[in-house]
């Protein structure tokens, strides 16, 4: 199901939360709202972590990570480190890794098999991320932006894109993935995909401003709720079309 | 009105005329200067005057201009919005207001430009305002001239501002029909716009807009005043309102009829008006809604009646739906009915339009093509599946975090701190509790072997070292591995980097250069160091040279300093002379004293009033016969205590080259502030 939330005022809670399939990452903030939409959902599944990332609260967009591991960057304190591998389950591993395109969140999308990252991140960057998040690793842009994190959200099930994604990319890219893609929009029309929205493969939480309609796009594609791709070309399809055109 | 009514912008407040006036001419007063004399210079009376003048005329165009730029053209809005203006406000009058306000401006920029003409010629501070007086009395009695007109704009501007917002570009069902039917009960039902409704017809005497939700879209509902079926020409502004929602918008038209008659209308005369209104409803899905079904129904018509309604329905394109709004029976498929119908409409003409493409990649389903064998499984826990969805009213729901920041929020000492937590096993068992609900430590959900472990502190530091440096239990081997590789590395030539250690002599001479630079850069910075020094300079004048110096100088430019060399050998051997005789003096002294120290009273006492000025008195014999620095001095002591005190006292100033009061100093008698430059009147040139 998809969660609406907010960020002390701010609908791009997918720079303040990251979610996966075995844990959530939230940041620190001044009261516990956030937190709570997390933990309401996924409390006694999978554990939701306070953390900061080098200070700051923007984890979602510094870390990048699945079921089997969590990538953060070379400015993360020993601390906090410390902080996650306590909180995290031994089975996810940490690295912290030396990159230069040290936001890793938009630089990286995966789910728990593939991950998408910038074309120009290091060679032994890519390694690690092949070897700690057990995935295979594409250089690929979304809609000609090399930021993929912040342009994409995926999860095993599906995955949606930037809404100015071709319908030829869309199928490259969803052959390179192997789940079924669909281009959208998140918090009223705004395109940064990563940025409105965190999901994995039985919950979705979306910024406040997401509409219904949005929402039903993002149940859809991401199999929420019993609802399968196909709604989005048989049920939903008169509705998109009257929105959107 | 912000958005309402298509969207243009809120209007100001339109002034009455004497407000008008009021405004002008007060801002004319306010805004410019007051003060005038009749002895200035005659040009600058005249521009006092043109400018008031000038002023006010601006004034007033601007602020009518802002009214005829507000008010929106009639004929540039959405054709709805044009006709539903038109018999709000009549398209006429709100021409002729806009039209003479216009009139009046252009009427105000020529009073002023002809009296800014007559202005020039004025010739005394009374004639040019007189003049001024006239221009401004006619401005103002140009504007009471638009009183009507600018009632009416006033009028229709609070109108406009209490209008719904109305969209006429979104998805819109409208309801109509006879009065009385049903039609705002229907719409309260549906939507939350909380219609006045009334069992008497023309309750509802205006456009009213609701929203509902369906299909994850927002549909915009517009219920209608009831409609008579007469003639066009003979309806009234209220039915006028019906008939152009009806003919302008692009909407799904929801008629309803009253089988039961209870309406007061027949089932016949509700027919007549369909058919009648039928043009109206050219090109829109149309829904026929038999309402109050709950006192009768289709079936339970008469079969002249039946006939009636069985020709309406029998038109292609038009759908029948039951409902009642007492009983809520088919209310919401009358709805649904309605807005599937509109969708299907609206999404058919879209298809057919260039948009269609722009959109058709987020109408797309991209299925991968399997690339390899590989099973790529949803990883969903068997917990999240049974977990129960969160309910706040839920008594038995989980407790939150953000519960307990509501229980504590009392005390405002809820936070949390990755740092914090690590203390509070020193403290006793209530203060832990107390600390503990304070900061709901982080370290709580820590997932660790030993639940003792959480909250053991830990240092960051250990004799210098970041202990995080040595998280691994195999950290020296793997140092030793990686210097191991290093060695070797560095033995197989690895980071030999090639021969560009030695220096080619070009590169020799640059550096020569820069080394040079460097050096003189150097020097020329201590010189001008040197230059700037904050100690007193003493003047050459007052330098003490010795004689052989000052003989070697003038020898040098070629100077015979013979002549000074005679005098100072002279002044030598007086000086010699004099140190001799002062000696002889002492020894005698001495000597006397010799025999008989201090036993003689009259030496003591010569020797005390010869002390201090004796000493003086030997060193030049043209100099002043007295010492005046041991002057009320009584004894030798004193004098030296004096001499060593006032050294002592003048050494900081002086080392500081500092002025201070025992400076000579002679104050500015005549400053040049005071005694040159121009006055208030005249001048201070006294010559």
């Amino acid at each position: 199901m998809a969660v609406r939330a907010q960020f002390e005022n701010s609908s791009d809670i997918g720079v303040f939360a990251k979610l996966t399939n075995s844990y959530c990452l939230t940041a620190l903030a001044s009261s516990s709202n956030f937190y709570s939409v997390f933990e309401a959902e996924l409390q006694d599944v999978i554990p939701v972590i306070h953390t900061t990332i080098a200070g700051t609260r923007i984890v979602g967009r510094l870390t990048a990570g699945n079921r089997h591991g969590l990538l953060v960057p070379s400015t993360t304190t020993d601390q906090e480190l410390q902080h996650l591998r306590n909180a995290l389950p031994e089975e996810v591993a940490i690295r912290r890794i030396e990159e230069r395109l040290s936001a890793l969140g938009n630089v990286i999308a995966c789910n728990d098999y593939v991950a998408l990252v910038h074309p120009d991140i290091d060679r032994e960057t890519e390694e690690i991320i092949a070897d700690t998040l057990k995935v295979e690793v594409f250089r690929q842009t979304v809609a000609s932006n090399v930021l993929v994190g912040s342009y994409c959200a995926l999860s095993n099930q599906g995955g949606l894109v930037h809404p100015k994604t071709s319908r030829s990319e869309q199928d490259e890219l969803s052959s390179l993935l192997q789940v079924p893609l669909v281009a959208g929009t998140v918090n009223r029309g705004s395109d940064v995909i990563g940025a409105g929205l965190v999901v994995n493969d039985w919950c979705a939480f979306t910024g406040i401003d997401t509409t219904a309609t949005e929402i039903s796009v993002i149940e859809a594609t991401f199999k929420l709720q019993g609802q399968t791709q196909s709604a989005v070309i048989n049920e939903m399809r008169d509705s998109l079309i009257d929105n959107y055109a | 009105m912000a958005t309402a009514l298509g969207g243009f912008k809120a209007i100001a407040p339109v002034p009455s005329a004497s407000d008008f006036v009021d405004i002008a001419l007060s801002s004319t007063q306010r805004k410019l200067p007051t003060v005038i004399h009749k002895n200035f210079k005659i040009s600058r009376i005249r521009n006092f005057y043109m400018r008031k003048v000038k002023y006010c005329a601006n004034t007033i165009d601007e602020r009518i201009g802002k009214i005829l730029t507000e008010f929106p053209i009639l004929e540039n809005l959405h054709p709805f919005l044009m006709h539903f203006l038109n018999i709000l406000y009549d398209k006429e009058h709100w021409k002729i207001a806009l039209g003479q306000l216009n009139k009046a401006r252009h009427l105000v920029d020529q009073v002023a430009k002809d009296y800014l003409r007559l202005l020039k010629f004025a010739d005394s501070l009374y004639r040019a305002k007189q003049l001024k007086r006239a221009a401004l009395g006619r401005m103002a009695t140009i504007l009471k001239g638009q009183k009507n007109a600018l009632e009416f704009l006033e009028q229709v501007r609070q109108h406009l501002n209490r209008l719904p917002a109305i969209d006429p570009n979104t998805r819109t069902l409208i309801i109509c029909g006879f009065p009385n039917v049903g039609k705002s009960s229907f719409m309260n039902k549906v939507t939350r716009a909380d219609v006045e409704t009334a069992p008497y017809p023309f309750t509802t005497k205006a456009l009213h807009v609701g929203h509902t939700d369906y299909k994850y879209l927002r549909w915009q509902i517009i219920d209608t005043p009831g409609i008579l079926d007469h003639d066009i020409k003979d309806m009234n502004v209220i039915e006028m309102q019906s008939i152009t929602a009806l003919a302008h918008l692009r909407a799904a038209c929801m008629y309803f009829m009253d089988l039961s008659e209870q309406c007061g209308y027949t089932v016949e005369a509700q027919c007549k008006l369909f058919q009648s209104i039928q043009p109206l409803f050219r090109d829109k899905p149309v829904i026929v809604v038999f309402n109050k079904v709950d006192i009768a129904r289709y079936d339970d018509l008469t079969d002249e009646n039946k006939a009636f309604v069985d020709e309406i329905l029998a038109q292609p394109g038009i759908q029948s739906v039951s409902s009642s709004t007492i009983t809520e029976e088919g209310v919401m498929s009358v709805r649904d009915a309605a807005c599937d119908a509109l969708l299907a409409h609206r999404v058919e003409q879209k298809m057919r339009g260039s948009r269609i493409d722009a959109v058709a990649n987020k109408l797309h389903v991209a299925v991968p093509k399997q690339r390899d064998t590989k099973d790529r499984p949803a990883f969903i826990p068997a917990k999240a599946l049974e977990k129960k969805k969160y309910d706040k009213e839920d008594p038995e729901r989980i407790r939150l975090e953000r519960d307990d920041e509501v229980a504590m929020s009392g005390l405002g000492i809820f936070t949390q701190d990755m740092k914090s937590t690590s203390t509070r096993r020193f403290w006793s068992i209530p203060i832990q509790l107390l600390i503990y609900l304070a900061f709901p430590p982080l370290a709580e959900n820590y997932i660790l072997d030993d639940e003792e472990w959480k909250y053991d502190v830990m240092p960051e530091f250990m004799d210098g070292k970041n202990v995080a440096d040595f998280f691994s239990a195999d950290i020296a081997e793997q140092l030793s591995k990686l210097e191991e590789e290093e060695e070797r590395l560095d033995g197989e030539g690895f980071y030999e980097s090639g021969d560009d250690e030695e220096l080619n002599s070009e590169e020799e001479e640059i550096a020569d250069a820069a080394a040079q630079i460097v050096r003189s850069k150097a020097i020329l910075k201590q010189k001008s160091q040197a230059k700037h020094i904050s100690r007193a300079i003493i003047p050459r004048k007052a330098k003490n040279v010795t004689l052989k110096q000052f003989t070697t100088g003038m020898r040098d430019i070629g100077l015979d300093p013979k002549h000074l060399e005679r005098r100072a050998a002279v002044l030598g051997e007086k000086d010699k002379a004099a140190y001799d005789a002062y000696v002889k003096r002492q020894e005698a002294k001495e000597a006397a004293e010799g025999k008989a120290p201090a036993a003689d009273g009259d030496v003591e006492m010569q020797d005390v009033a010869e002390g201090p000025s004796g000493s003086a008195r030997g060193v030049s014999a043209r100099g002043p016969k007295t010492n005046r620095q041991f002057a009320g001095m009584a004894t030798d002591a004193q004098a030296t205590k004096a001499a060593l005190l006032r050294k002592f006292a003048v050494r900081e100033p002086n080392r500081m080259a500092r002025a201070s009061e025992s400076d000579r100093h002679i104050p500015i008698t005549r400053p040049k502030w005071m005694m040159s430059g121009k006055r208030k009147q005249g001048t201070n040139d006294r010559r």
